[in-house]
């Protein structure tokens, strides 16, 4: 939201902690004023919010005793926000309140990022069991509950531990900052990325993770390439070696 | 070769030829020995998420393969001097490339530390005693050289293992990686092959000129006799009431106590002075690559008749060095500076290296030497041990890393003045000896000191002055 910018010395944000039908909750203290050439700000949020913004301007030379004031939202006039405002105290004060139930989840990234991306494949082997973990910053709001999700081609659905309770199982941590999914008895075709949901009241944020999984074969393969190696080397060596001991007992000394 | 002169032994060491492939052997299987506990660190945060354990709890594994390593010196020693070196280096790779393929299907890490921390530690004991003592089999001129090319395997192996490790981690995951990287330390057993016996004792008598047959003889008896005595004990603590002996261990153990520490912290200490973290790990990378050059460049320079007789002094000087780019670390903030403290360091860390098993050697002598390096790795086992962690106190308690640079520089630097100062006074009290003894017995009887101390100084002298001249045709001939 912005009131007219190039006007704005100060933009105040109240917000106004809003729990259902309960209003009775004092204001909270004001974000520190925004200077005229900060253009956005960044407001972390994990329940809907009442939000105030105030703008105040000190007017220019030509000191009209009121104007006409409206906001926008995203270069759009919103509507019925056209207001009269007085000058008063040497200063234009213009108001706008709204509730924010909607806007906020999609204006301000206000959903807290997860703090532990992986941006290397988790590779594990087949028969075995593959953890995939998700955290989320210890400093950042706790989500209310994880969701687990497969992707499968563009669509993703949700992992549901009922239908197949030996296969996948979802622990989570106490305080709900760490989630991790059990896949048991890993095939070929587990492998692919999965996605963990930290569900907000506002929204959920997601953090993906790729996994793959691979034959014991893979690594055994080389293994056997570097023991035949080393074999036929030990051979080789011994060999010349007692090949060299017979010339010199041979031709003597 | 042959205008050497005959040595009170009698067995003379190659001193080249098939020794350099036992030095090639030697770099290979000490290379693994020093960089595998240090480069299965880049698995670990995979193990850890794997097996649900702390950091903590993974590190362990580094540390129990690095003591076990160390603490198997005795054993190692034992083994060695009764079997000989190529036997005990195949069976120390077979155990390292066993115990990784095992550690490969763990499941709990009380599994890991028992396969890859006790009994992969182990096998690298195996491998650095033997392949220690058999480059003091096969030479003595050019011993520092062999000494410094083979202790270069360990930055060697260490900057080849590094990036190796991460794309076999990316590729097949942590347990693929430990298997693989179990095939690789089979490799030891080729460096055990190479590790040919010096004197086997059947072939001796068949090609030996008949002049040689009756003195060696007397002397290999006697010195099997001798070796049987030895190896009956695992811990011979008689070394203790040898002066040198104790001089080397007091100095060393105050350089192990303080080496390790900067290495652990000098990332965090980058990052805490505000360096971003991919150039922090940058340093580290830079030390290791100085090193590789540092310690073969060092066993040159020992090996110059000018530093060969003292090379004691050459060794407390290298670890003043070292202690001194510690004690000025503290006043370094920009990253250009630390890329230098990095780089000196690594000149530091490498000369102390290239002398550490040298300077033994220099003082004990090939035949006490394998017992001798057994005792000298149990004790600085501890120190060891103890040396990080203590640093890490330090820096939890006072919040500040210039402490953790002050303590082990300071503790480095004790121990290098008193190496040079107490070498000062052991070798005035050898000359006292010697001039004593020799006043007393007739220079015959010279030939029965070999098992006392001061003979291998004085053998390495009469040799190096004697051999002077066939050390200086020799080097511009070969290599």
């Amino acid at each position: 939201m912005t009131c007219m910018s190039t006007f704005c010395v100060f933009l105040h944000l109240f917000l106004l902690t809003s729990e259902a039908s309960s209003s009775t909750q004092p204001p909270l203290a004001p974000i520190t004023p925004l200077k005229t050439d900060v253009r956005s700000i960044k407001i972390e949020l994990v329940n809907p919010v009442n939000l105030t913004l105030e703008c105040t301007w000190t007017g220019n030379q030509n000191k009209l005793p009121n104007i006409t004031s409206y906001w926008t939202k995203d270069g759009e006039e919103i509507q019925n926000s056209q207001l009269s405002v007085q000058f008063h105290n040497g200063q234009y004060n213009i108001k706008q309140v709204q509730h924010f139930v909607s806007i906020v989840s999609r204006s301000f990234p206000s959903v807290p990022q997860i703090g532990e991306v992986r941006d290397k494949p988790i590779i594990s082997y087949m028969g075995d069991s593959a953890v995939l973990t998700c955290k989320m910053d210890d400093k950042k709001p706790k989500p209310n509950t994880w969701n687990w999700y497969r992707h499968n081609g563009t669509e993703k659905e949700q992992i549901n531990v009922t239908v197949e309770p030996h296969r996948y199982e979802i622990k989570n941590k106490e305080e709900k900052t760490e989630t991790r999914l059990v896949v048991n008895n890993l095939t070929e075709a587990d492998s692919g990325l999965y996605s963990c949901g930290a569900v907000y009241a506002i929204g959920t944020t997601m953090s993906h993770v790729e996994l793959k999984v691979i034959a014991f074969m893979e690594p055994l393969k080389p293994f056997i390439v570097i023991m035949v190696e080393v074999v036929v080397l030990v051979a080789a060596i011994l060999l010349y070696e007692k090949s060299q001991s017979k010339k010199k007992v041979t031709t003597g000394s | 070769m042959s205008s050497a002169p005959k040595d009170v032994l009698g067995n003379k060491p190659p001193d080249g030829g098939w020794g350099w492939m036992v030095v090639f052997g030697a770099h290979i299987s000490i290379g693994f020995a020093y960089s595998t506990p240090k480069a299965l660190s880049i698995f670990f945060k995979e193990i850890q998420m794997d097996l649900g354990a702390s950091y903590s709890e993974i590190a362990w594994i580094s540390s129990i393969m690095l003591a076990v390593m160390y603490a198997g010196g005795p054993v190692s020693s034992v083994l060695v001097t009764r079997f000989g070196s190529r036997p005990i280096v195949m069976t120390g790779g077979l155990m390292c490339g066993v115990s990784m393929a095992t550690a490969s299907f763990g499941t709990s890490i009380i599994y890991l530390y028992f396969c890859i921390g006790i009994i992969g530690g182990f096998g690298l004991s195996l491998n650095l005693n033997a392949s220690l003592t058999i480059i003091s089999k096969y030479f003595l001129v050019r011993r520092p050289l062999a000494n410094g090319l083979a202790m270069a395997g360990s930055p060697v192996f260490l900057c080849f293992l590094a990036p190796v490790n991460q794309y076999l981690l990316a590729t097949f995951g942590w347990r693929g990686s430990v298997l693989i990287l179990g095939g690789m330390m089979l490799n030891c057993c080729v460096a055990g092959a190479l590790m040919r016996p010096v004197t086997p004792p059947d072939k001796w008598t068949s090609f030996a000129l008949q002049t040689k047959v009756e003195q060696p003889n007397e002397h290999n008896t006697k010195i099997k006799r001798s070796f049987g005595k030895n190896a009956k004990k695992f811990l011979d603590l008689s070394f203790f009431k040898d002066r040198g002996f104790v001089i080397y261990l007091i100095g060393n153990v105050m350089f192990i106590f303080g080496a390790y520490a900067p290495i652990v912290f000098l990332s965090a200490y980058a990052i805490n002075q505000g360096v971003e973290k991919y150039s922090a790990a940058y340093l580290l990378s830079i030390m290791g690559f100085v090193d590789m050059f540092i310690r073969p460049a060092t066993g040159l320079i020992a090996n110059s008749k000018w530093i060969r007789p003292r090379i004691q002094y050459f060794f407390s000087f290298a670890m003043v060095f070292n202690a001194t780019c510690h004690l000025l670390c503290p006043l370094i903030k920009s990253y250009t500076f630390l890329v230098v403290y990095a780089a000196f360091f690594g000149i530091g860390f490498g000369m102390v290296f290239a002398l550490i098993f040298e300077c033994l050697m220099d003082l004990m002598g090939s035949q006490r030497f394998p017992s001798a390096v057994g005792l000298v790795t149990i004790v600085e086992c501890f120190p060891m041990l103890l040396g990080p962690p203590a640093a890490g106190l330090l820096v939890d308690v006072f919040g500040d890393y210039k402490y953790l640079f002050f303590m082990c520089g300071s503790v480095i630097m004790t121990g290098g003045l008193f190496l040079f100062v107490m070498n000062i006074y052991n070798y005035h009290m050898l000359d006292k000896e010697k001039a004593a003894k020799n006043n007393k017995q007739g220079p015959k009887d010279r030939e029965n000191q070999d098992q006392a101390n001061a003979s291998e100084v004085e053998m390495e002298q009469t040799e190096i002055n004697g051999a002077q001249q066939d050390v200086e045709n020799a080097e511009t001939v070969e290599i």
